[in-house]
């Protein structure tokens, strides 16, 4: 075990959780330095707790460490009473395991899983000792590379990096470690090796292309040079279920939010439902072998001791042997005193079934996510979820002894009226009805039905058919979420419907920068210069210095948030390609407008582009509409 | 069902941890080497284990203690090395004892705490620790504030310090500790501190505990003893004073 701390005493003792930067966890890794030709520094730019429950990490953690000549280590944002001392005491940057400073690492990765981190990597590359800006770095410095959800358009904070990584992480970074080694003991400059880069299948160089602006703010052209392709496709692992998977994940001291055994059990999602980036992300659906995944949770559970595991992937109800899993796992984790806990279940016979073997009924809730308050805006966000659906599955739960259900809708999504909006109010009185008529009096024993109703602002993203939508604005956001009370408030058994709703603020600036450009760079820099960190955490969002900052650099809010796209427009994402044409995203676009439902993926193929993979859902039969 | 008391070591980077933290990664370590632990009865079963006595985060330890409710094991030393195969990262167990079935649990028999104080780099005290501690402890009363849930009320703390001496400019203490009495090394400092009008720079002092001790009473008078003798350490009063079952009689 490594004995070195980077911090004092004195300032550990003087912060909260220290625990957060000693490293020596569970099943994290030390290497002899000696043996190591790369030494890889992979940061979650957001507190500890959040980062250590991110998957993604755990997965190329595991597998980077399992070369011999690399060593991967982790970083996450110092909380801001860290932040204060480091600044204060010129303190660097170190990574957890071998405490040792950032800045003489060989790369520095970043997962990028939403939008209101970017500040975040702002901080790490500063308190690090690294030049922000790609172009100010020498050799010397980390090779900064970013990869996640995000990268889907990295244009905003193309300028700080090196180089995305573009889809699943699995595929393609030992070719970069091999080529890197290469540059290094042949002394190639690293303005070549980034070029040499740019010819790895999915690794995108931002700085390799030139973007022009027309006078009314859209992309001229994206021009690709020094051989960089014009397009980057997305990478995609296509044997899953042989694919590496970390069997001794590294389990943190404190309590985190993903505090168990994380198993994915499939990669994609078959729905297509029109506002969700994800559902196009992963595509096409790969699902891992049911033998493997038995092994997986038994040798998982016994290497780290955890009391819970977790089904993990888009939709856990769409894994084709769901059953024959689930049986094997209760029987197992029973026998181990391990709960089992799974989210994203869709909610009917089957799955209330399993939940009253693992769960406290009396204790857990049920979740629905109809998203929209209406069939017809169901319909044009293409969710299958039917109000029929949520009644039955609603019926079948109180029947069960549930009394809490909660609700996820959306406001402002493209279309939207007001209706839609007071349909929310609707949905949230039938079920409450449907309870009251399920459960007689005498049966209730006290307990009555609680109805938590939220409602999220709806951000379109990239690579979606909504990539082209206008966005609300904040004041029309905060009316829908006024009229979405007051339709709440108007229903008979308002008293038992709780309404929660998000703030505006942060779903614009979240709408700015999901599909913004290469212009924003230096907005964020110029608010993190300003003390802009953890915009993500609402005690420390200051949307008044980013919309200064926005003013100053010459840019529209609106610009990029009201505007409708038209469909020849060159987006600023034009340059990658997730594997789901654009033509397949247009006209999920029309139909959305016409309320067409789009069948899914097991049900009838869309030709979205997906198959060209040659893997997963596409190739196998379909039982039609 | 054979209940188990185990002693262990904290050293190095974990001494960071919380005492709720501590507790979590031994219930993790304890499944991840399948030892037959007794679980609790209910909806959410929980083990069978208790610790004696929180330690403040930063000190370490060479006598904290357990008790674990075992199913079954192959012997006592088993537990002990399996668990060891597990907790490799500066927490060990190194002596575990059988209890009977009638006795105290850790956490209500915790009776006396012994511990050596030193000084940070830098952050040594100007006055002289032995005159000091002599005239310190020659007090007929010695008051201090003691937090406690209404605030804070003054006591006497000289009859909760069983043994003091000095050695290396470290001070090495024996104090009462427990539900009933409780003297914490931090409030004994502080006081010493105050006693000698200086001012104590902030975090001064490390902690490190030596052994954690029971109660008991014979023909020679009240006694405390480590929880588990075995392992003691050689500096300790138990070893010192030179009883063999460790008895220190205050």
């Amino acid at each position: 075990m490594n004995e070195k701390l980077a911090l004092s005493d004195e300032i550990l003792l003087s912060i909260q959780k220290p625990e957060r930067y000693i490293g020596g966890e569970v099943n994290s890794v030390i290497k002899d330095l000696s043996d190591i030709k790369v030494r890889f520094a992979f940061c979650f730019p957001d507190v500890y707790e959040i980062g250590m429950s991110h998957l993604g990490i755990q997965i190329l953690y595991g597998m980077f460490n399992e070369y011999k000549d690399v060593w991967c280590e982790r970083v996450y944002s110092p909380w801001d009473d860290l932040d204060k001392v480091m600044r204060r005491d010129n303190i660097p940057l170190f990574a957890l395991e071998s405490q040792d400073p950032v800045k003489g690492f060989d790369f520095l990765g970043f997962t990028l899983q939403y939008e209101m981190c970017y500040t975040n990597i702002l901080q790490v590359l500063d308190l690090s000792g690294i030049p922000i800006y790609s172009k100010d770095r020498t050799f010397d410095d980390p090779i900064v590379i970013g990869g996640g959800p995000c990268t889907y358009n990295p244009e905003p904070i193309a300028d700080f990096f090196d180089i995305f990584y573009i889809g699943e992480g699995e595929t393609q970074y030992r070719a970069l470690f091999d080529l890197y080694i290469e540059a290094k003991d042949s002394g190639m400059s690293r303005k070549d090796f980034l070029i040499k880069c740019s010819q790895i299948p999915g690794l995108y160089v931002p700085s390799l292309y030139d973007i022009s602006y027309n006078e009314d703010g859209t992309i001229k052209e994206i021009a690709a040079k020094d051989g960089a392709p014009q397009v980057v496709d997305k990478e995609l692992e296509k044997d899953l279920s042989n694919a590496y998977y970390p069997m001794k994940p590294v389990m943190p001291f404190i309590k985190v939010t993903q505090d168990r055994v994380v198993m994915e059990v499939m990669r994609g999602c078959i729905r297509g439902c029109r506002f969700c980036q994800a559902g196009q992300l992963y595509r096409p659906l790969r699902e891992r072998d049911v033998e493997k995944l038995k092994e997986y949770a038994i040798t998982l559970l016994k290497n780290t001791g955890y009391e819970e595991i977790s089904l993990s992937s888009l939709s856990t109800s769409d894994y084709t042997h769901l059953d024959e899993l689930l049986d094997f796992l209760i029987e197992y984790c029973n026998e181990h005193k391990v709960n089992i806990s799974l989210p994203s279940l869709r909610i009917d016979a089957f799955s209330l079934d399993v939940m009253s073997k693992v769960q406290d009924v009396k204790k857990s809730s049920l979740t629905f996510a109809p998203e929209a308050g209406t069939q017809r805006m169901r319909n044009v966000i293409n969710k299958g979820l039917t109000e029929e659906d949520i009644l039955r599955g609603s019926h079948e739960a109180f029947e069960g002894g549930w009394n809490k259900v909660k609700l996820y809708f959306m406001l402002g999504l493209p279309g939207e009226t007001t209706e839609d909006i007071e349909g929310i109010g609707d949905i949230a009185n039938k079920i409450a009805v449907e309870y009251f008529e399920t459960v007689p009096k005498e049966k209730r024993n006290g307990r009555t039905i609680e109805i938590t109703a939220s409602t999220s602002f709806f951000v379109p993203k990239p690579f979606t058919p909504f990539q082209w939508a206008s966005m609300n604005t904040k004041e029309e956001f905060l009316d829908k979420a006024n009229i979405t009370r007051k339709g709440i408030m108007s229903q008979l058994n308002q008293k038992h419907i709780k309404y929660n709703w998000h703030e505006a603020d942060a779903s614009m600036l979240e709408g700015i920068l999901a599909r913004g450009d290469r212009r924003l760079s230096e907005v964020i820099y110029n608010v993190y210069k300003r003390g802009c960190i953890f915009d993500a955490w609402s005690e420390f969002f200051k949307n008044d210095i980013w919309m200064e900052e926005l003013e100053k650099a010459g840019l529209d809010p609106m610009f990029y948030v009201k505007r409708e796209r038209t469909k020849d427009e060159i987006l600023p994402w034009d340059m990658l390609n997730c594997g789901v044409s654009k033509e397949f995203l247009w006209r999920e676009w029309e139909r959305s407008k016409q309320g067409v439902v789009t069948p899914n993926c097991r049900q009838q193929c869309q030709g979205c582009g997906g198959a060209s993979y040659g893997v997963g859902i596409c190739f196998e039969p379909k039982t039609g509409v | 069902m054979i209940k188990l008391r185990m002693k262990f070591k904290k050293h190095g980077p974990i001494r960071f941890l919380g005492h709720l933290d501590v507790m979590r990664y031994v219930q993790k370590a304890i499944r991840r080497a399948e030892i037959d632990i007794k679980y609790s009865e209910g909806y959410s079963p929980h083990q069978i284990l208790s610790f004696a006595q929180p330690l403040s985060v930063g000190s370490t330890t060479d006598g904290d203690y357990m008790d674990m409710t075992v199913l079954s094991c192959v012997s006592k030393e088993q537990v002990m090395d399996d668990l060891n195969k597990t907790m490799n990262e500066g927490i060990e167990v190194i002596a575990v004892s059988e209890l009977d079935d009638k006795a105290e649990n850790a956490m209500t028999s915790v009776a006396g705490a012994e511990y050596i104080i030193s000084f940070r780099e830098g952050k040594v005290p100007s006055f002289d620790l032995e005159s000091t501690m002599k005239a310190f402890m020659e007090q007929d009363k010695i008051p201090a504030m003691k937090k406690t849930k209404n605030g804070e009320k003054e006591i006497d703390i000289k009859p909760l310090i069983y043994r003091w001496e000095i050695i290396d400019n470290k001070i090495h203490v024996l104090l009462s500790a427990g539900s009933a009495s409780n003297l914490k090394a931090a409030l004994l400092i502080s006081s010493i501190y105050s006693f000698a009008g200086e001012e104590m720079p902030e975090f001064a002092p490390v902690f490190h505990r030596v052994d954690t001790y029971l109660s008991g009473e014979d023909d020679k008078g009240y006694y405390i003893k480590p929880m588990i003798f075995e392992s003691c350490q050689d500096l300790s009063y138990a070893v010192k004073d030179g009883n063999p079952e460790g008895k220190v009689y205050v």
